[in-house]
């Protein structure tokens, strides 16, 4: 009986979008997240009579064959990298990025991570870290006595110092764009790592044709939209359901098979 | 002598598939532009020896399978807000190129590939007129136009990528389903005449309201069926019993 590994298969379907709905709520209020998709297709097919198999010998063809499916199967859990809304934050050190790129930013092991969060500190040095203390590339190190820093769209980094008037340049922020952004590996803590599938990195200044712009005080949100989660997580529950009927009936058609030797 | 038993039998087979056929549906509830289908049977006449007392050959029925036919109606078109998720309206399919050949897919979940060309979650490419759409990095904002043109936005002004090809069939219920949400094809493609929705996927147009009252209906026809063939099981071996009885 192929209809309870068929509606098994549904099950695992079903339950891997409810953890994929419950991962995107969980993380609304995540500076930078984008929003995740399970994507299903369906698994294989047994050929019992291959459509326009011949009938008779005259030629005539079945129009329809025999198809027997056995199941769907997650095909892809992908990353929706549409822009999110921008949050006024006040903070000096908050940058949101409005269009396509992503800060690099170096891992403790050297190697080059990237990130949507624009959520900034300083580190006892003056550098521009993340929450995790991680360096943003190129380092940009803020003078002891500066009074107030200013990023402007094109990510240049100008800061006023006690006792002189005039903003001296800092440094420039940069962005990265990815042929395939969907590709990227996500390590958690908002960052990502280059993959085969994602392609190489391409560094370039914001606002730069195919670059977004940085806006200074601003913290992009999640684009996670919590009524198409709520609308997608009650589906998922429904299917799940739907499976489990399928589940129990085969089982019953299976009792009465087995109660006829009785 | 076991008829009844052997037409039982043929029932349940059919029943079995029917429930398959039915599982199969359920569980691709949300794979995107999956169409639905549902198992035909025919009587299959066999010609049997009369009974005590009738004359000449008696015809008793048989249940055969004789396909399974696909619904190829329209899904409806959910928005999913990616600018690679496309959905077809209408009558048509994308063209994929995949190692074994030319496929066919309603299911309009695209991606980048490391390349910048425009592929499916398999990673097969998506064919133009011209064979497979790169888009670069320097590309800003991707639009797809109804009619399939892919551009996009470099300084405000629109820079056309390619156009889709889109194929459809004389007959799209004789294609053969290949899993991964691919069709084969066995016949020579048309234009399509269906339109591009961008930002959309076309979901399955699986009915649960449908298909659950299909299952009861299954079921309980298999049950029935069950029941007979244990009444003419109880009735041979009483038979038996009986004549088989030693005479005091």
């Amino acid at each position: 009986m192929r209809a309870l590994s068929i509606a098994s298969t549904g099950m695992l379907a079903q339950q891997t979008n409810v953890e994929v709905i419950a991962n995107n709520l969980a993380n609304m209020n995540t500076t930078g997240f984008k929003q995740q998709r399970a994507e299903f297709q369906d698994l294989l097919y047994q050929n019992i009579q291959t459509p326009g198999a011949q009938t008779s010998d005259t030629g005539a063809v079945a129009p329809n064959g025999i198809q027997i499916g056995a199941g769907v199967k997650t095909a892809a859990i992908y990353r929706v990298t549409t822009q999110g809304d921008l949050k006024n934050t006040a903070n000096p050190y908050d940058v949101a990025v409005q269009g396509p790129g992503y800060f690099r930013i170096q891992m403790a092991d050297g190697t080059d991570a990237y990130s949507r969060a624009g959520n900034f500190s300083l580190d006892p040095q003056g550098q521009l870290v993340t929450q995790q203390g991680l360096v943003v590339q190129p380092g940009i190190a803020i003078p002891q006595n500066t009074i107030s820093v200013s990023i402007n769209a094109q990510g240049q980094v100008n800061a006023t110092v006690a006792g002189n008037a005039t903003p001296q340049t800092v440094g420039q922020l940069e962005l990265t764009r990815f042929p395939n952004e969907a590709g990227l590996n996500a390590q958690g803590d908002n960052l990502f790592l280059e993959t085969p599938a994602s392609g190489s990195p391409q560094a370039g200044v914001p606002g730069t044709p195919g670059y977004g712009t940085i806006q200074q005080g601003f913290l992009e949100t999640s684009n996670v939209n919590s009524v198409d989660e709520i609308t997608a997580l009650i589906t998922a529950q429904r299917a799940y359901e739907m499976n489990s009927k399928v589940i129990s009936a085969a089982d019953q058609m299976l009792q009465n098979t087995a109660r006829l030797g009785s | 002598m076991d008829n009844s038993l052997l037409i039982s039998l043929s029932q349940q087979i059919a029943a079995y598939r029917s429930m398959d056929v039915i599982a199969n549906n359920i569980a691709n509830v949300s794979t995107p532009g999956f169409k639905r289908e549902s198992a035909k049977f025919e009587e299959y006449v066999s010609k049997v020896r009369p009974a005590e007392g009738q004359s000449g050959a008696q015809a008793v029925s048989f249940v055969k399978d004789a396909g399974t036919t696909r619904d190829i109606s329209q899904g409806n078109i959910q928005n999913t807000g990616a600018p690679l998720d496309m959905a077809l309206n209408g009558k048509g399919f994308f063209t994929v190129a995949t190692p074994q050949g030319e496929r066919y897919t309603r299911d309009g979940h695209f991606s980048l590939d490391q390349d910048g060309r425009i592929v499916t979650s398999d990673g097969y490419a998506v064919q133009g007129e011209g064979g497979a759409i790169t888009v670069t990095p320097t590309d800003g904002e991707i639009h797809v136009a109804a009619d399939g043109t892919i551009s996009s936005v470099v300084n405000g002004t629109l820079n056309q990528l390619g156009k889709l090809r889109l194929t459809d069939f004389a007959d799209p219920r004789g294609l053969t389903k290949e899993g991964g949400n691919l069709y084969a094809a066995g016949q020579p493609g048309i234009p399509a005449t269906a339109t591009l929705v961008q930002g959309s996927l076309e979901s399955s147009n699986v009915q649960p309201v449908l298909e659950i009252s299909k299952m009861i209906e299954v079921m309980r026809a298999y049950e029935a069926t069950a029941t007979l063939s244990k009444s003419q099981a109880d009735l041979n071996r009483d038979a038996i019993a009986r004549l088989g009885a030693m005479p005091n």
